[in-house]
């Protein structure tokens, strides 16, 4: 046995059926053994930042499975490894487990700016949740063992193992021995706290039964731990509204009579004045981002603070906390659940106050959503994922890349399918939409996959329709196209008194990209035609390109402003003049 | 600004190090002293970090993201009042040998080595004002030469 031979086995082991990848020279030997066994199913992508997203998909959409699956993403040494770093980096900032396997140059030549050599380790270390070189066969397989193990505990995220080409062909030595299925990692100091301990639990409930304006925040945590339909029964069982961050979205039914959307920047109106008015904030985790907290010092000033966080460095790192519950999601939810400590209240003039603040822009969305084109006589976006919703009924899973159409889809989409929603959120990469799709597909084959992307964004890892081609990967893909990068287009209308400098793109012909991959392409520039053709998508077997010719005036609102606090809200359009203003150059 | 002495056992594995200088870095620190050695246990190394701070949330957080670390055991701050904070001083001195034996009573040096008749390289230990005491005693612009192992520290 050599060192790819246990690579490749402890995959195996490890119950990976897909690897997203792409070969090179210090990387051939694993190909190679992988090829021969033929345990693993290689997926090409075109780009190793694609791979990267697809493990991610991967990994994110098959949590509310029975069978929870590693993305498990492979690349060659320096510029292979290189190019995933970034969907690497992602998945750090959203934890999600991954396993990254890169090729390095042989030991005998490492730091010697060897062909194709990165310190791999090196670049890797600050944005991962560990790395690992092992330097000779025998450690192999541990190594590999271990970087499952500390991807998927506590906190998930990702690990990089970087496997030097000499180690990879080294016959393991006289007597050696390993026995994955009794392993455990020596790592004394990786403690991980499922369970809440009894004190802050009963304070905890203590401060909820008091409580007359609280406020239940779901995270990523809630997803991550499986654990929405708990988080709904605990709402319900004391009468408290939920916000939602981008990452908890889809937990819970969009349409919860408890639900009050997602919170933060572009979050509803009622979510954040429920928060800037509320005595107690009760959140599962979650970390208390600055797109979700705007202003610090001005954040939820009367509030308590319950967190429920698995991760203890999260607690009390932006937001002074009453209660700190270093545990399990899941698990906390239940022990309160299961506590006849905790008590129903009507809280009365607390949902009038949230009926009230749901209406502020209720009138202005619904006039929109049902006009269906902007001031510049392009479509909405928001009303082309509201037809989506309706037509899917909210059940299917939604991939939005980044940008103004990632909130747009956030907002507008009802979810009902619990983790349904996937997005890059904490790195905000641009690109990691068609990737992830692919990944999400593989993941839930039952079920259907929007890819919603901007021109921007979509052209940054298009390359990847090579895969959906040649998998033939049955997805969605709406282009949403405005012609701009249109969140910085509206940050310059509201912020740069409407000087695009950077934003209007030029795009290729989207229907001649589509058929050089052979897939299906549309294109839908009127609000009748929006209905029949998300329906011509639904009904085609395999995957199909609708591109939405939208307007780029269109704005996605409330948007609390960078650093400002959440009284500065915006709630009212931008005026049509100052939307269509143009920079000296563009005439 | 306050100065913060961290504790930190964490496995002897490659790389733990640049972990925690690239925090120390990332939280926008300058190192003051850094020391590592190994500990009772064989295969665990004990590190001790010196940084200027006052906010104390912000030590924490540096605590909490140092016990994050995969192969970090455990951390924690020690205090002036409860812990004693040493280093050792290694000086290259062009001193009169009887200038020198006149701290003697105040400080505890051993010479190391006499090259010629005012050359001395001299050890002392103690805290860091122990440390500084001596050298402004005997007079800074004697010094040729100066190695400090920056702070170690143990708990009460």
């Amino acid at each position: 046995m050599n060192g790819k031979t246990l690579v490749v086995k402890a995959l195996q082991e490890q119950g990976v059926k897909y690897v997203f990848g792409y070969t090179g020279g210090a990387i051939m030997p694993i190909f190679d053994e992988m090829d021969r066994q033929d345990s693993v199913q290689f997926i090409m992508s075109r780009h190793e930042q694609g791979a990267a997203f697809m493990a991610q998909g991967l990994s994110r959409a098959s949590r509310s499975t029975g069978e929870r699956k590693v993305g498990v993403c492979i690349s060659t040494s320096g510029p292979g490894a290189m190019n995933l770093a970034t969907g690497i980096a992602d998945a750090y900032m959203d934890s999600v487990p991954v396993v990254a396997i890169t090729g390095q140059v042989a030991t005998g030549v490492i730091a010697t700016d060897a062909f194709q050599e990165s310190d791999v380790v090196g670049v890797m270390m600050p944005i991962c949740k560990q790395t690992y070189m092992p330097l000779g066969a025998d450690d192999v397989e541990s190594t590999m063992h271990e970087a499952f193990y500390v991807a998927v505990t506590g906190r998930g995220g990702p690990v990089v193992v970087d496997l030097p080409k000499d180690v990879q062909n080294e016959e393991v030595s006289n007597g050696y021995n390993f026995d994955s299925s009794a392993f455990h990692p020596n790592l004394p100091g990786f403690l991980y706290h499922p369970t809440p301990e009894r004190e802050p639990l009963q304070r905890a409930m203590y401060l909820i039964n008091r409580s007359e304006r609280p406020l239940v925040f779901c995270g990523h945590g809630v997803i991550n731990a499986n654990a929405g339909k708990l988080l709904q029964q605990f709402a319900e069982k004391v009468n408290i509204p939920i916000a939602f961050t981008l990452h908890g979205l889809s937990a819970v039914p969009a349409d919860h009579p408890l639900s009050l959307g997602m919170m933060g920047m572009h979050g509803t109106v009622e979510a954040n004045r429920a928060i800037m008015e509320a005595d107690l904030l009760i959140s599962f985790g979650m970390r208390f981002d600055d797109r979700v907290t705007g202003k610090l010092n001005e954040y939820a000033r009367d509030a308590d603070v319950i967190h429920v966080e698995i991760d203890p460095s999260e607690i009390e790192k932006n937001v002074a906390t009453t209660v700190a519950i270093n545990a399990d999601v899941a698990q906390t939810l239940r022990a309160m659940l299961d506590d006849p400590m905790l008590t129903y209240k009507p809280r009365r003039r607390w949902f009038e106050k949230i009926e009230e603040y749901r209406e502020v822009m209720k009138a202005d969305l619904e006039a929109e959503l049902a006009k269906g084109t902007g001031d510049g006589g392009g479509l909405l976006m928001k009303s082309i994922v509201h037809q989506l919703s309706k037509l899917t009924e909210g059940k299917d899973l939604i991939v939005p890349d980044v940008g103004q159409h990632q909130m747009m889809a956030a907002r507008f989409y009802n979810y009902q399918t619990e983790n349904s929603w996937f997005a890059s959120g904490g790195a905000g990469t641009m690109g990691a939409s068609l990737p992830m799709a692919i990944g999400v597909k593989l993941a839930r084959p039952g079920e259907r996959v929007w890819s919603i992307c901007g021109d921007g964004g979509f052209q940054m890892n298009m390359q990847e329709l090579g895969t959906v081609m040649e998998q033939q990967i049955d997805i969605k893909i709406l282009l949403f196209n405005n012609g701009y990068l249109g969140m910085v287009r509206q940050w310059q209308t509201l912020f740069y008194d409407g000087r695009y400098a950077g934003t209007p793109m030029q795009s290729p012909d989207f229907g001649l990209i589509a058929q050089a991959y052979d897939i299906p392409y549309e294109k839908v520039e009127n609000v009748k035609d929006i209905q029949p053709a998300l329906q011509r998508a639904m009904d085609q077997k395999g995957a199909v390109f609708v591109e939405f010719v939208c307007d780029p005036t269109e704005v996605i609102l409330p948007m609390i402003p960078a650093g400002g606090g959440f009284d500065d809200m915006i709630i009212k359009r931008p005026s049509p003049d100052k939307t269509a203003k143009k920079s000296g150059k563009e005439k | 600004m306050k100065r913060r002495t961290i504790l930190a056992f964490m496995l002897d594995r490659p790389g733990v190090l640049n972990k925690v200088s690239m925090l120390i870095r990332k939280k926008m620190y300058n190192v003051d002293t850094l020391t590592v050695c190994s500990s009772r246990i064989e295969g665990i190394s004990r590190m001790t970090i010196t940084l200027q701070e006052d906010d104390e949330r912000k030590v924490n957080q540096v605590i909490k993201q140092l016990e994050k670390f995969t192969e970090v055991i455990s951390v924690k701050e020690l205090h002036a009042d409860n812990s004693y904070w040493r280093e050792v001083a290694i000086v290259k001195l062009e001193v009169d040998g009887n200038h020198l034996e006149t701290f003697r009573g105040n400080y505890n040096f051993e010479i190391l080595d006499q090259k010629s008749e005012d050359i001395h390289i001299i050890q002392v230990a103690g805290s860091t004002r122990h440390i500084d005491g001596f050298l402004d005693a005997v007079g800074r612009e004697y010094i040729i030469e100066i190695a400090r192992t920056g702070a170690s520290a143990m708990e009460k």
